[in-house]
């Protein structure tokens, strides 16, 4: 078959096919036509080699400046601050999370690094917050130890605290604050709960007492009742005879009821 | 900082219980909600050009047309609110140069192209070839060369090929039907395939928003024709008011029976998160979906249309009941699609709190361009009346052209 039959037989073809399919296909194949070159134009070259996506992006990242060092590279200078600080509290902080991007300090040590020393920086982490873990140590700053930087007493390398904290209010602040504007301001902590001096260190391991019984509070409470401290007394077998004092009487706000 | 916490500080306070920090802030705005109501207008135009055409019911013949416009008009603007909400708008073809078989929404720009170049642009022009080349003769200057380029320069309008015209259209149609289930099923997919949200996360969830989408598309239609009719001074034909009506009846019994299954089925089902999605429907939704949505909305409508079924009422009442009930659909309608997608971003992943949205005044994200945006689809449609009038006395009957057009 020549060429010229071939065409013959297009055109015939052709001709047979409806006016306006044949309209619409040559739209068709104009859009498709021109969608070819376009795509060869915009899509970058090697795109799809490794992945969705064009991979001299992954140049364009690897060439990015590298802000910051990550901390075995301050062992080589700093190695006495990376060792206290490997068994301190802050092993989990970074050293560049409080100084800062460092790379180009490791490279030049001209390049001066910050160090933050006002007493602002660290609440950011410890303020007390009640979205907070509990057990992760938070103060009030407003009332823990004012106006003195917090580098002060801690370490920021080490962050033990300076002394065991000689009051229970240091950790239990909110009760402390509510019993000392109550009728058992007098009474102390202690008085009711037996608390081992190691609580201090490691509240959780060693657990001070709690009352258990009527019988406890009425030590001081009931008819009869001799104490240091002036107190009301009530009848035990009257006054609330089957509960617990506490379900009533809230022991360190006892005027609430 | 203090800009940002200036920002923050009205928000919290509306905030109740525990939310993670990442959720103060809504990612999907109001723009989000347009969006899906009108790709729903858009499916269920068409669905009700494709019932004409189907199952030939003569009586909504007039709004075949018309329903085929408005389709294409909201087609047209379907795009843009997601374009404002995602920015660079420059780069949203590369979704069709390089297609992302992996990601639901890339492959939906390919949804949206078939629906509009293979499915809808067809129809209207193999429903319309006949008519844009007699008026294309008829015509003179710049509207005579419109028309003959919309005709692709087309002129064959023998017998045959406009037999074969019509054949096409039946064809694209039978194609179309299940290209707008897919358009609209498609959005509902999206949200339905979130699995991490308990809100969204629904198999049902394609099919509500497919039969919310015919419920809305069928009361535009119904709208547009009650509205551009009488300003064209002519006369409201009640029996395709009536059928329209009707439609709408239905399609409402079953989208109120499949929300009222998906509802059922949650609260049976009782998964952990029904705690803080009944607090949500409750309290912050309440307003949005049961007042308008389900009551005003839903109910209302439906009672009206079945009283106006039940009751001889005359012609005069039962427009105004029509009229109002559509409207109050639009308005259902909408706040459906706000209840999904604001509502679905109102509980915290945590189960345990609750967070507010505060719509934008202006800005790219705020309530001015959605307007626009809503308005934008009836200026063009507009447009569309001028350069392919959709009514019964622009069309040409069979027969030789007469010339008075
Ligand atoms: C090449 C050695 C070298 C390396 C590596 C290095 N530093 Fe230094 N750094 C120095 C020298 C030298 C000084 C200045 C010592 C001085 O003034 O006492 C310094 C000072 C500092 C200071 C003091 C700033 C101040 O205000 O007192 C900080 C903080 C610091 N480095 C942090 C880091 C951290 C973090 C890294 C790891 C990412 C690091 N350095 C790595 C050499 C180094
Ligand atoms: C919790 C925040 C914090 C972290 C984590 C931290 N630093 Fe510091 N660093 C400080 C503060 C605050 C000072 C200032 C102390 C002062 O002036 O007494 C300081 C001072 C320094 C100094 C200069 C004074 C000195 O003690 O030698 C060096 C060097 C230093 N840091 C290195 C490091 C390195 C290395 C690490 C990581 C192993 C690190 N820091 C981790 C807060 C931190
Ligand atoms: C990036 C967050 C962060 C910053 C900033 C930070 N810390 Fe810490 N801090 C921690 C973490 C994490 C722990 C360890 C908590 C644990 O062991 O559960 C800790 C522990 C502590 C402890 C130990 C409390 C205890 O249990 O006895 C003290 C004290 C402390 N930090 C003080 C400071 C001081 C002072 C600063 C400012 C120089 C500071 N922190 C900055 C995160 C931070
Ligand atoms: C005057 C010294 C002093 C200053 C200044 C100081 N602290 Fe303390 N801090 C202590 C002592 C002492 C304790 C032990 C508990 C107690 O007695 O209050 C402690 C305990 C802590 C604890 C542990 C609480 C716990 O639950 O174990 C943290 C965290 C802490 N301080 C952070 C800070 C921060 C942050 C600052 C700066 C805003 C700061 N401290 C300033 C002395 C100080
Ligand atoms: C270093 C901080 C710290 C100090 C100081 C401290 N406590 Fe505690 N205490 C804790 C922590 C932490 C817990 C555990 C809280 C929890 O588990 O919710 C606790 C728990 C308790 C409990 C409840 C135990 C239970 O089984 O429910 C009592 C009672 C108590 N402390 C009393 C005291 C008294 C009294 C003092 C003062 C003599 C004191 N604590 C000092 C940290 C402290
Ligand atoms: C009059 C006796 C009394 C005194 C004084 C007292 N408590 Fe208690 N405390 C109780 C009783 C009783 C309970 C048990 C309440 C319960 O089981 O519901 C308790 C419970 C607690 C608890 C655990 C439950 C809670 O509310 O968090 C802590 C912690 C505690 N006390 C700390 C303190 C501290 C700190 C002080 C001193 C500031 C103090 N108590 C003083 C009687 C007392
Ligand atoms: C059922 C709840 C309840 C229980 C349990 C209870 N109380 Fe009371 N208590 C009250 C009420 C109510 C009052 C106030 C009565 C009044 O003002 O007359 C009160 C008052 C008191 C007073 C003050 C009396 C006065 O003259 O103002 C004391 C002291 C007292 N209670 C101690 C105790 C002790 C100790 C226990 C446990 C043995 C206890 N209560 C258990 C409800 C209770
Ligand atoms: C060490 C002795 C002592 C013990 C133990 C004691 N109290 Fe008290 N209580 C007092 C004193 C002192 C007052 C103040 C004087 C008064 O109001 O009677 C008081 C006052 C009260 C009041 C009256 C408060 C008011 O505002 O009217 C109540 C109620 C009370 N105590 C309940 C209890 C309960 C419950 C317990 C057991 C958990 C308890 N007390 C244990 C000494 C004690």
């Amino acid at each position: 078959m020549d060429v010229f039959e071939l065409l013959k037989r297009i055109r015939l073809f052709w001709s047979r096919i409806p006016e306006q399919v044949q309209r619409l296909s040559l739209l068709a194949v104009f859009f498709i036509v021109l969608f070819i070159p376009v795509r060869n134009l915009l899509v970058p070259k090697d795109f799809g080699k490794y992945g969705h996506y064009r991979p001299s992006a992954l140049e364009e990242a690897a060439a990015q400046e590298i802000t910051y060092a990550g901390h075995e590279a301050c062992y080589e200078c700093h190695d006495d601050v990376v060792d206290t600080k490997y068994h301190g509290y802050h092993k989990t902080v970074a050293c560049e999370t409080c100084h800062g991007p460092a790379a180009a300090h490791t490279e030049d040590p001209d390049v001066e690094l910050p160090a933050p020393r006002e007493r602002g920086y660290c609440p950011l982490c410890h303020e007390y917050l009640a979205s907070r873990p509990t057990g992760f140590p938070q103060i009030v700053s407003a009332s823990h130890n004012p106006l003195k930087p917090c580098i002060a007493c801690h370490n920021p390398h080490d962050p033990v605290p300076p002394h065991t904290p000689a009051e229970c209010e240091a950790c239990h602040a909110a009760i402390a604050r509510t019993k000392a504007v109550s009728h058992h301001v007098y009474v102390p902590c202690v008085r009711c709960h037996e608390t081992p001096e190691e609580h201090k260190v490691s509240p959780r391991q060693h657990r001070p007492s709690k009352p258990a019984t009527r019988e406890f509070c009425a030590a001081c409470h009931a008819e009869g009742a001799t104490t240091e401290l002036e107190t009301r007394k009530v009848d035990l077998a009257t006054h609330g005879e089957r509960y617990t004092c506490w379900q009533c009487h809230y022991p360190h706000l006892p005027g609430s009821r | 900082m203090e800009s940002v916490v200036e920002h923050l500080l009205p928000r919290l306070k509306e905030i109740t219980g525990f939310i993670y920090p990442n959720e103060i802030e809504l990612h999907w705005s109001i723009l989000v909600v347009v969006y899906p109501y009108i790709t729903g207008l858009v499916a269920g135009a068409f669905i009700l050009a494709s019932l004409v055409k189907v199952f030939k019911v003569k009586e909504v013949q007039p709004t075949y047309r018309l329903s085929l416009l408005t389709a294409l008009a909201f087609l047209l603007v379907a795009p843009l609110p997601l374009l404002a909400h995602l920015g660079h708008p420059e780069k949203s073809f590369e979704i069709f140069l390089t297609p992302n078989k992996q990601s639901a929404m890339a492959m939906f720009g390919f949804v949206y192209a078939w629906y509009l170049m293979a499915v809808l642009l067809l129809e209207i022009w193999f429903d319309y070839r006949r008519d844009i080349i007699l008026w294309a003769q008829e015509e003179t200057g710049p509207r005579k060369w419109l028309h003959k380029v919309l005709s692709l320069f087309s002129s064959d309008i023998s017998e045959r090929a406009v037999r074969f015209d019509r054949k096409a259209v039946q064809a694209v149609t039978i194609i179309g039907i299940p290209s707008a289930f897919l358009l609209h099923g498609y959005v509902g997919f999206i949200f339905g395939s979130v699995k991490a949200n308990p809100w969204w996360s629904s198999v049902l969830m394609p099919i509500v928003f497919l039969f919310s989408a015919i419920v809305s598309g069928i009361a535009l239609v119904l709208l547009i024709y009650m509205i551009a009719t009488p300003m064209r001074s002519k006369q409201i034909d009640m029996d395709c008011l009536d059928k329209l009506a009707g439609f709408l009846f239905y399609a409402m019994i079953v989208d109120f029976s499949l929300e009222t299954l998906d509802f059922i089925h949650r609260i049976y089902e009782s998964e952990e998160s029904i705690e803080i999605l009944s607090e949500l429907v409750s309290g912050k939704l309440f307003v949005s979906l049961v007042v308008i949505q389900l009551l005003i909305g839903m109910i209302v409508p439906l009672v009206a249309i079945a009283l106006v079924k039940l009751f001889r009422t005359p012609a005069e009442l039962r427009r105004l009941l029509y009229f109002v009930s559509a409207l109050l659909v639009q308005v259902g309608i909408f706040s459906t699609r706000w209840n999904v997608v604001i509502g679905g971003q109102l509980f915290s992943k945590s189960l345990r709190g609750l967070t507010a949205y505060k719509m934008s005044i202006v800005g790219v994200e705020g309530l001015l361009v959605s307007i626009a945006i809503l308005v934008l689809p009836f200026l063009i449609l507009l447009a569309l009346f001028k350069i392919l009038p959709p009514w019964k006395e622009a069309r040409h009957e069979f027969g030789p052209p007469t010339g008075s057009g």
